[in-house]
């Protein structure tokens, strides 16, 4: 089994990949022109220089990232909606089952966010159009204001698609395991299938809380009919409060020839590791699963306190801290020699990059974000597992 | 230096961190539009500056392009890079706009800056011997350094370092004045030096070969437009730095002062040893804000153009703590770090008695001045710094 893509890995910012796509089709004169970015704009990508410009004059020219246009934004249920996006000519196209991130400022701060393209590649091929379904997080900090702040006409930064490509092959049986917005890889798949005129048996198995909180009703009620062996199983599990219908043995009884289908899980943490479970209890070998997870990073814990299991991942060391010392005294005491200078927070010597967890600020008493950002050493104390690129 | 008890410095330090927390509580689109209009306008500047250069052989075209191209770089340098590298917009989390990665458009590295600025000099500002940016290692600005006869000639030093700042800064982390005494060695210098001439190497090759080179027929207009502009901001990114820490009534002060010392302490060392200049609000832009060097040392990562509006806070807890708060216009400012360069430069007999303000305890001064008004050296002095003032 193999867990394809978690939110902190997918994190692709417009500095890194994004940009040497639009370098490699200059062709021979890459090198040249990084060489060139470097003595007249010190920096490697000469084409970002002139990004504020470009922006200003038109969005689309952007090029720290790959700026897509709002094409339309259809309601899929109360808290979540379909953004249909045509992005800048240049983004590379994507695989079934396949992810991007949303890049977008938000009071001033930029964010990255993953999301699962939800229609077939032929959409991009055929019109330059792809779509994006996203589901509100309540106390989010992105979704909700995503979900309200954009609308037809508006740009929106993507970055490359990423993860594994889920191209659905001819002739194996299938079994997809869907929770909620896991749904959304799920319809690109399935939509891929119909594309190729694929026969194959499939067995969907949606759980969603109510019959009200279907994601891609529609789509897949036309999927069913371009599919005829599609076996479409929708499980409002909390619809009759009294007697809830959560994933469990009988759901899998009911699958034929389970132990011979390609399974694929996609939705939130519980659910997935439940369904892990209860198909290795049924006996399908690990190796015909495969699964996304819709969360944040693994290991990320939610504490009140300071202290916690701090990784350095460059140098691989894990050490566990107790929340009395300061990053940076840790990191020496784990034989590390990050660069530093005040120790006071004044200089920013001690910058580092934290790629997942919380800190907190000593001088502020402030928690941080979990997501990636860039952090003092000497004045941030871990709270929870904390992961720094050092 | 004036003194605080330590429990008035821990009172101290809780008021201009209760500044400090209110102002990060509050940063977000505000500041993020503010600084991308600037890199907008910088953008803007520095392109029309060099696409009006090649017509520079128009005298009214020449002076354009430099001017453009020369507040193009004092922009790039002390709104964008300067406060950039300080970390003020790393909470913004734009790779463009991040104190680890932005490299600015001068000779100095920006690892070099960030080692000898964010971290020497803000740290153990004006401390003599810890601070090398007091003086920068060739100017002689107090009494704690002894004096000797080439002292005499510093203000050749001081327009030396106006004309070629960019230069200077670029060096500064060289050391010269302990290579020389052995301290360190060249050696110790090596990866240094290769890392300056690359950066150096680079901001010829653009202002001195490739963009005149772009331009053939009318090269030798273009260089010279090119060495205009960097004069422009030599002399100006030099002149504000000057304003910030040398002048008349900013403070320096010795490593025993400094040493363990708290918060509160750092904080006072801060507003005492910096000083402000007064202006329009477009001059406090191409100063990067360090008009308000007062403000941008208690809060070296706060956006630059807030200090305008925390200004009147600052000043308060100067006044609730009997603290001077040094500021005054420009001209009257840059004329008394003239005052002081000329004064440090003579043996400390004759500058105690024609520069008694630069004496130990201001009242001392005044005293002095008062007593002695009618001595000759008096009226010596007195012809001296006026004609400073006149020439500022
Ligand atoms: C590969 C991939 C594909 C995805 N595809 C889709 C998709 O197609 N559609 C879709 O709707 N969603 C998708 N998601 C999920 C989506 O990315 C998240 O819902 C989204 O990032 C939430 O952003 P947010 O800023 O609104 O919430 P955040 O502010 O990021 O918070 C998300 C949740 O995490 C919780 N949280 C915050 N901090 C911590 C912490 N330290 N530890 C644990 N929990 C914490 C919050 O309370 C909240 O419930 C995908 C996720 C991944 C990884
Ligand atoms: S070491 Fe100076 S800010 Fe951390």
């Amino acid at each position: 089994m193999q867990e394809s893509m978690n939110m902190e890995k997918g994190v692709d910012r417009g500095q890194g990949r994004s940009y040497r796509g639009v370098l490699a089709r200059v062709g021979p004169g890459r090198d040249t022109w990084r060489w060139l970015g470097q003595q007249l704009f010190n920096r490697e990508n000469p084409a970002m220089y002139f990004d504020p410009l470009l922006e200003s004059i038109n969005p689309l020219w952007a090029q720290r990232y790959i700026p897509a246009r709002v094409e339309a934004i259809e309601a899929e249920t109360h808290d979540s909606k379909t953004l249909t996006l045509r992005p800048a000519r240049r983004w590379g196209g994507f695989r079934a089952g396949q992810h991007l991130n949303l890049e977008v400022e938000k009071d001033g701060r930029w964010y990255s966010r993953p999301f699962s393209l939800s229609c077939s590649p032929s959409h991009w091929e055929q019109d330059g159009t792809i779509t994006v379904t996203i589901k509100k997080v309540a106390d989010g900090e992105v979704t909700p204001w995503l979900l309200e702040h954009f609308e037809p006409g508006d740009v929106i930064g993507i970055s490359r698609a990423y993860g594994e490509d889920h191209t659905p092959e001819p002739g194996r049986p299938m079994l997809f395991i869907t929770g909620g917005s896991g749904i959304t890889p799920v319809l690109s798949q399935l939509e891929a299938m119909a594309d190729r005129h694929l026969r194959n048996p499939v067995t969907l198995l949606y759980f969603v809380r109510t019959d009200a909180d279907v994601i891609g009703g529609r789509k897949l009620e036309a999927l069913a009919e371009r599919l005829p062996n599609l076996e479409l199983r929708i499980v409002a599990a909390e619809q009759d409060p009294q007697n809830p219908d959560h994933l469990g043995p009988h759901h899998l009884q009911a699958v034929e020839g389970l132990t011979e289908r390609d399974c694929f899980l996609c939705g939130p943490p519980g659910l997935m590791k439940h369904a892990q479970n209860l198909l290795a209890d049924a006996g399908v070998p690990e190796e015909k699963v495969s699964s996304t997870l819709f969360a944040v990073g693994p290991g990320v814990v939610v504490t009140e306190d300071a202290g916690g299991t701090v990784h350095f991942s460059r140098s691989d060391i894990t050490v566990e801290s107790a929340g009395d010392r300061r990053l940076l005294e840790e990191a020496e005491s784990a034989g590390l020699n990050p660069r530093y200078g005040c120790r006071m927070g004044i200089c920013h010597q001690c910058s580092c990059r934290k790629t997942s967890g919380i800190v907190i600020n000593q001088q502020t008493g402030q928690p941080s974000g979990y997501g990636e950002e860039t952090i003092q050493l000497c004045i941030n104390v871990p709270q929870g597992a904390v992961e720094l690129d050092l | 230096m004036q003194k605080l008890s330590e429990e008035q410095l821990e009172n101290l330090a809780q008021d201009l961190d209760a500044i400090r927390n209110e102002q990060m509580a509050d940063l977000g689109q505000k500041d993020a539009d503010y600084i991308r209009g600037i890199i907008r306008l910088h953008r803007t500047l520095e392109f029309g500056g060099r696409a009006l250069m090649p017509l520079g052989f128009i005298p009214p075209f020449f002076l354009a392009g430099m001017t453009s191209l020369g507040i193009a770089k004092i922009l790039e340098n002390m709104e964008i890079g300067h406060n950039v590298m300080h970390g003020q917009y790393d909470w913004m989390n734009d790779p463009e706009l991040n104190s680890q990665t932005y490299e600015w458009d001068t000779i100095c590295t920006a690892d070099s800056w960030k080692r000898t600025h964010n971290y020497e000099h803000h740290t153990y500002t004006n401390v003599i011997g810890k601070d090398r940016d007091y003086g920068y290692a060739v100017l002689r600005l107090e009494d704690e350094t002894p004096w000797k006869p080439m002292h005499l000639l510093q203000m050749i030093n001081f327009i030396n370092l106006s004309v070629f700042f960019q230069w200077g800064v670029g060096v500064h982390e060289l050391e010269f004045e302990k290579l020389r005494s052995g301290e360190v060695t060249l050696r110790e210098k090596a990866e240094f030096l290769r890392d300056f001439a690359r950066k150096g190497g680079r901001q010829v090759f653009k202002d001195y070969a490739f963009y005149p080179a772009l331009t053939l027929p009318v090269a030798p207009v273009v260089i010279a437009g090119n060495f205009g502009a960097n004069l422009i901001r030599n002399l100006w990114a030099s002149s504000v730095i000057f304003c910030g820490h040398f002048t008349e009534d900013a403070e320096s002060f010795t490593e025993e002062e400094c040493e363990n010392e708290s918060r509160g302490h750092w904080y006072l060392r801060q507003l005492t040893g910096s000083s402000n200049f007064t202006g329009l609000n477009w001059v406090y832009t191409l100063s990067g804000h360090l008009s308000h060097q007062i403000e941008h040392h208690v809060f070296p990562d706060i956006p630059a153009y807030r200090y305008r509006e925390i200004s009147p806070q600052v000043q308060a807890v100067c006044e609730k703590y009997g603290l001077h708060y040094n500021a005054d216009s420009f001209p009257r400012q840059y004329a008394t770090v003239l005052k002081r360069v000329t004064a440090f430069s003579l043996p400390d007999r004759m500058r105690e008695r024609l520069f008694p303000e630069f004496n130990e305890g201001d009242e001392q001064g005044k005293v002095a001045d008062r007593t002695t008004s009618t001595s000759l050296v008096s009226r010596l002095r007195n012809r001296v710094s006026s004609t400073l003032s006149v020439a500022a």
